[in-house]
């Protein structure tokens, strides 16, 4: 397995029709590390990680600026297309997002059907995409089940295991445990500590804690009175939260504001 | 499992459904007495029963019901008493009128109805021609055919106008909704008159069954899209971006994910659609004519269907006429029967093996 999974973004910049909500995001999310982005709602995190598989142009108005590179090229080259780039770079939703009309089996499955690939093995890789997020021994014996008989907790990590599927290099999560109980959040924590082995993963979390359990680096993004949102400060987790050099970090992380 | 802790379900495990004497009181007292005050003034008086109804019964009830809510609940119940009444009364109302066309229409035709009505064609009939020869097959074989083709040309047309309205965002879209809900507004007789003008008159063509099929397309396409574009936007925006993260081109997306998830919606535009034009009777009269012969050509001869059947047995007036029409009318509503109980069968929702039913 090639073990190069390197992002990197330089000067992102990101518009809706005039307005610019992100502002000059540079940051290096390394091989096989996660990276968590924290702060306060409406401050571009979200926003930041759609730019990373080209989800962001999905939306009507929007507008970009800057390099985002994985593995040393930039995904919004002119040759490039955006449906290879979403094959490296996964993304999880907030909201569990199964295929209603599909089994279990073939929502593992259409990841690599929706992309047009040959199906060689398909029943070892829904076994091993559902052991690697940790969910094989729960539905082994229901794999031909509507994908909508699963609990929520259960549902998401489907979603992951959807995306496994499809062997990233890069897997991207916005906020994946925010609709979660505190059981199933574990169980996906414990998934992203396994998955980091081998790519590097990307998650957005309003939930401090869960970034300094999962997270190598945090970057901490704010938006200030109206100004775009801009990275305040990146570094190790461990740094972020217990040595922070912006004041504002040490507030955000201290619960004091957002 | 821990079964040894599982206990069987007491028989009166629903306390919402335990009402307080008063409540049951009230609830039998305005259930009856309006009824029985109806029916004794209606005979007694010798009422028209109409009349009745909306004079003596409805208001009776409607303070009953105020009384019951007020008995029951007190101010606040008063309002939920009236308009529990009079949702009930006009309910009940359209579903007895509904009921009573339908019974009006099997009783009546029951007796036009039998093997050789189905598969006779009208050759040699007259108005007066008793019942045991001639029959409607050829007006069905027109209807199928007719209806069949229209829906072949139309169902892909008015999907793909949906798909254009709900998964672009081409800026010509408000336009073309605009358009479509004119379409919808157009009078039958007015897309009759056109094709009947622009390619019947003008000698490009005659009076044939496709003809009649391309008069029915305008009526039958507003109706499948408008209902397919309700359920094409119904489809969370989740769904489409989890398939495009996956890698999928918008057409795979599109065709694997939101038009399943849409299926039911689809086929249910799809049935308007067939029973907004199956009962069409001017258009094909100005572009079909009323036929007598069997007819399977539709580029061809005139074509009769069944609505124009019924419409050349009415204008006859016979007692037999009547009966052939009203006969014909029984294999339409039949017809259409079929075609809804069938595509309902066909679209239900079932994914891989059958789910496991959760006890309630």
């Amino acid at each position: 397995m090639s073990n190069l999974n390197h992002l990197e973004t330089k000067d992102i910049n990101v518009w809706f029709g005039e307005r610019h909500v992100l502002r000059d995001v540079s940051l290096q999310f390394q091989n096989n590390h996660v990276t968590a982005l924290i702060g306060p709602s409406g401050c571009g995190k979200s926003t930041f990680i759609r730019t990373l598989n080209r989800m962001h142009e999905l939306i009507p108005s929007a507008g970009l600026s800057g390099q985002v590179l994985l593995n040393g090229e930039d995904i919004y080259a002119q040759a490039v297309d955006p449906v290879n780039v979403r094959i490296n770079i996964g993304m999880v939703f907030q909201k569990p997002n199964p295929f209603p009309t599909m089994t279990i089996r073939e929502n593992i499955l259409s990841g690599l059907k929706l992309s047009g690939r040959k199906i060689e093995d398909g029943d070892g890789l829904v076994e091993t995409s559902l052991q690697r997020a940790s969910m094989w021994n729960e539905v082994k014996d229901r794999l031909s089940e509507p994908a909508l008989s699963l609990s929520g907790g259960q549902q998401q990590r489907l979603c992951i295991a959807r995306s496994l599927a499809m062997d990233p290099n890069v897997l991207l999560m916005d906020e994946p445990c925010s609709a979660l109980d505190p059981g199933s959040t574990r169980r996906i924590e414990e998934t992203i500590l396994e998955l980091k082995e081998n790519m590097t993963i990307v998650i957005v979390t309003h939930n401090m804690q869960q970034a300094q359990r999962v997270a190598d680096s945090t970057a901490f993004f704010l938006s200030e009175n109206g100004n775009p949102g801009e990275v305040v400060e990146f570094d190790t987790t461990e740094n972020v939260f217990m040595r922070p050099k912006d004041d504002r970090t040490n507030e955000y992380v201290n619960g004091r504001f957002g | 499992m821990t079964d040894t802790l599982a206990q069987p379900r007491p028989k009166n495990a629903a306390p919402w459904e335990k009402l307080g004497s008063r409540v049951r009181f009230a609830s039998w007292i305005t259930s009856l007495v309006p009824a029985a005050i109806f029916v004794a003034a209606w005979l007694g008086l010798q009422l028209d029963f109409m009349a009745a109804l909306l004079t003596i019964f409805l208001p009776i009830q409607l303070a009953f019901g105020a009384w019951a809510g007020f008995y029951s609940y007190g101010r606040k119940g008063v309002n939920d008493g009236l308009l529990m009444v009079v949702t009930f009364f006009f309910s009940t109302f359209v579903l007895v009128l509904l009921a009573s066309v339908i019974w009006s229409v099997i009783s009546e035709g029951a007796a036009a109805l039998s093997p050789h009505f189905i598969y006779q064609n009208n050759r040699y009939i007259t108005g007066t021609t008793g019942l045991e020869i001639g029959g409607a097959g050829h007006a069905i074989l027109g209807s199928v055919i007719i209806t069949g083709i229209t829906t072949v040309i139309t169902v892909p047309l008015a999907i793909a106008t949906a798909v254009y309205l709900t998964e672009t965002r081409d800026g010509a879209r408000g336009v073309v909704r605009t358009l479509l809900q004119a379409l919808a507004g157009l009078p039958s007789v007015v897309a009759g008159l056109f094709i009947y003008s622009m390619l019947i008159v003008s000698g490009w063509s005659s009076q044939v069954g496709v003809m009649a099929s391309l008069s029915l397309i305008p009526l039958m396409l507003p109706t499948i899209s408008r209902v397919a574009e309700e359920s094409l936007r119904l489809v969370p925006s989740e769904l489409r971006n989890g398939a495009l993260a996956l890698g999928a081109p918008s057409y795979k997306a599109f065709f694997m994910v939101t038009l399943p998830a849409a299926k039911s919606g689809i086929v249910t535009a799809v049935l308007l659609g067939v029973a907004r034009i199956i009962g069409e009777t001017a258009p094909l009269i100005l572009t079909a004519v009323i036929a007598n012969e069997t007819n399977a050509n539709p580029l061809a001869g005139g074509m009769a269907t069944l609505p124009t059947y019924i419409y050349n047995f009415l204008y006859l007036g016979d007692a037999t006429s009547l009966q052939r029409a009203w006969g014909a009318a029984l294999v339409l509503l039949i017809f259409v029967g079929i075609l809804f109980v069938g595509a309902r069968v066909a679209s239900a929702t079932r994914v891989g093996s059958k789910p496991k039913r959760r006890k309630k």
